[in-house]
């Protein structure tokens, strides 16, 4: 059966276990198209007019893919971290796209929360798997190989500091191998400039959303770090500085990533945010982190909000001025 | 003698700064851009020609502002830079020891913090272009008063009113409203100063610490309202240099001054002033190379194609014969 994966999401982050999964369960994977301007414009259309860009661009990719596959994965995300929770839009979502977007084909809804503990992984592939009327002996075999897989992934994301970058028509995880050969970057860099890129995986990952962000920065010689690539114990002592705990596994990544770069005096040359307008935790999640900057200014701060009527040139512009002042520090 | 030119094309306004090997300013132009960049180049290219005498010798050009790349087609440019960096390098020339810059110009505001005479952190407006130049112009109008004399008469009241500031459209409407309720235009005008004010201290500075010395430049700070409500909001000395209207341009002559000193071999690209007898045209048309159907611009001089942007890709910006 042809299964349409959206790439948008949580598909930069657990991509690599789906496909694997589906593969497994001897299904073929279809991506949707790189973000594009019709993608967009058709997620406009359809989803409702408060959701945020990366929902609706969401809604972009599945109208993207109704015409290519037999079924659609949308997957009802619950949490992902025990004890924490994710974006709630996340939790409608089906539904959402459900209610928004007419003729669908059938929607493969599973739950995926591991708020009670780490079993909600095999749950949410016991489920999917049912829906798909696969044999549950099938279903565990499918699920150690994809799993494997994904933790083998995760860690060589984090030793080989590899962001998950789509490269032309390419998944991140499909152009991995060649991707890490030419860009090793080891630690911080000692004669480069390093900034850390803070936001959610399917904004700054999406070349579209981000309008190439991360190229322009590293075109500048600039190493970009983000959460997706620090180690998770780090980023745990980070956030364990704040006084009530974050419960958005999201937020949390990048104030325990600021909080940890900050408190432990690693060399950063800049801290970029980029959030997008009308995101209910990043509201609050910027505001603690420009409280938390502006206390010790020690390292310039940008944040960047974005929506579907950003313009790239004010974003270049101010892009061009941060990597002025960066460099102008690191000279003097 | 040898000069360095900057052009700073902005939404309101297009100016030039011309600077001799020293960094100082020979000869300003502070020319309205009214929605043709081009024209405004040239004819500001045209006025600098008659104005100089003939021993003048180019050596370098650098162009800033919205405009910048442009501007840079036209002239043929050694540098182009974003305005904040522009604005912060003319402000470190005329005043060393800055450590905060207010900028407001015609559809941007920005706040520029400096420590130690580098650049360690700046804002710029990014959903409302409330209380800038444009919007001030727009009102003067709408009262009937130039807006030459806008903080001239904004100083004399000793009862402003109170604006909402908070977007141009209410701003707008409030205004109104105290005009019909028979309030005098001296505290309108005082009460939108201070309005402005507060937008800027709660949006764009937000979070920033202001330090003296400030220096507030930009076309808004020939408005003498402005100024000194930001004066009194502030509780400090606000400094507007001699040359706030051009800043950006002369912080361009600077960069390219700058840029060419440091490679003595290199020759500047100045087309030299006869660029602006050329004929410039602007194209446009949509890439159907892939749904992301972007606009491409062509720029043509002479109809030979100079330059081209708007690409994500770079298929076409990238290729251009020159």
């Amino acid at each position: 059966m042809r299964i349409g994966v959206p790439r948008a999401l949580f598909y930069y982050m657990y991509y690599p276990f789906w496909k694997t999964f589906f593969e497994a369960l001897g299904h073929e994977v279809i991506l949707s198209s790189p973000t594009n301007k019709k993608i967009l414009k058709d997620g406009l259309e359809f989803a409702v007019d408060d959701a945020c860009l990366p929902v609706k661009v969401f809604h972009g990719h599945i109208v993207d893919l109704i015409e290519k596959v037999d079924v659609l994965f949308i997957p009802r995300i619950i949490s992902i971290e025990p004890g924490e929770f994710i974006c709630p839009k996340f939790l409608g979502l089906p539904d959402m796209v459900k209610s928004s977007i007419p003729d669908l084909p059938p929607i493969i809804d599973s739950n995926l929360s591991v708020y009670k503990n780490r079993k909600g992984l095999i749950e949410h592939a016991k489920s999917i798997g049912t829906d798909l009327g696969h044999s549950s002996k099938l279903i565990l075999k499918a699920y150690k190989i994809a799993s494997t897989k994904f933790n083998s992934y995760k860690k060589f994301q984090i030793s080989h500091e590899k962001l998950p970058l789509d490269s032309g028509q390419k998944s991140f995880f499909d152009s991995n191998s060649s991707y890490f050969s030419r860009h090793k970057n080891k630690c911080l860099g000692e004669n480069t400039l390093n900034v850390l890129l803070l936001g959610h995986p399917y904004n700054i990952y999406d070349n579209y959303i981000s309008m190439n962000l991360i190229t322009k920065l590293q075109k500048n010689g600039i190493k970009v770090i983000t959460p997706e690539i620090i180690p998770v114990k780090n980023i745990s002592a980070g956030a364990k500085n704040l006084k009530k705990r974050l419960f958005w596994t999201l937020g949390k990544n990048i104030i325990g990533s600021t909080y940890y770069y900050m408190d432990c005096g690693k060399a950063l040359d800049g801290i970029i945010h980029l959030a997008s307008f009308g995101c209910g935790p990043d509201s609050i999640v910027g505001e603690l982190l420009e409280r938390k900057l502006s206390r010790n200014r020690l390292v310039p701060f940008l944040r960047i909000n974005i929506d579907e009527h950003s313009g790239e040139e004010g974003f270049n512009t101010r892009l061009e001025a941060f990597i002025d002042v960066i460099e102008g520090r690191r000279r003097n | 003698m040898e000069c360095y030119l900057g052009i700073d094309v902005g939404s309101v306004s297009t100016n030039f700064a011309l600077i001799d090997k020293h960094g100082k300013m020979l000869k300003k132009l502070y020319l309205r851009t009214a929605g043709r960049p081009i024209e405004a180049i040239k004819s500001g290219l045209k006025i600098l020609k008659e104005d100089l005498k003939d021993d003048i010798k180019i050596k370098g050009v650098g162009t800033t502002g919205s405009g910048r790349k442009l501007a840079s087609v036209i002239v043929g440019a050694d540098v182009v830079k974003n305005e904040i960096t522009a604005h912060a390098v003319a402000s470190i020339s005329e005043i060393p020891t800055v450590q905060t810059i207010l900028e407001i110009g015609g559809q941007d505001s920005k706040i520029i913090i400096l420590r130690d005479g580098i650049v360690v952190d700046f804002a710029m407006n990014t959903v409302c272009a409330a209380g800038t130049g444009s919007f001030l112009d727009r009102q003067a109008q709408r009262l009937g008063i130039p807006i030459e004399l806008f903080g001239e008469i904004a100083i004399r009241s000793k009862n402003p009113t109170r604006i909402a500031g908070r977007c141009a459209v209410f701003a707008e409407s409030d205004m109104i409203h105290k005009q019909q309720l028979g309030y005098k235009v001296e505290d309108i005008l005082k009460g939108l100063c201070q309005a402005l004010v507060r937008n800027y201290l709660a949006n764009v500075a937000k979070g920033k610490e202001i330090k003296p010395p400030v220096v507030f430049q930009g076309g808004v700070a020939a408005n003498s309202g402005i100024k000194r409500a930001f004066e009194e909001e502030l509780g400090m000395e606000i400094i507007v240099p001699e040359h706030f209207d051009v800043m950006g341009a002369l912080g361009a002559a600077l960069l390219a001054k700058k840029a060419m000193s440091q490679n003595k071999q290199k020759q500047t690209n100045f087309y030299g002033f006869e660029a602006a007898f050329k004929e410039h045209r602007a194209e446009s048309f949509e890439c159907n190379g892939c749904p992301n159907l972007c606009e491409i611009v062509q720029i043509y001089v002479d109809n030979k194609l100079m330059a081209r942007w708007g690409d994500r890709c770079g298929r076409w910006s990238e290729n251009v014969a020159v």
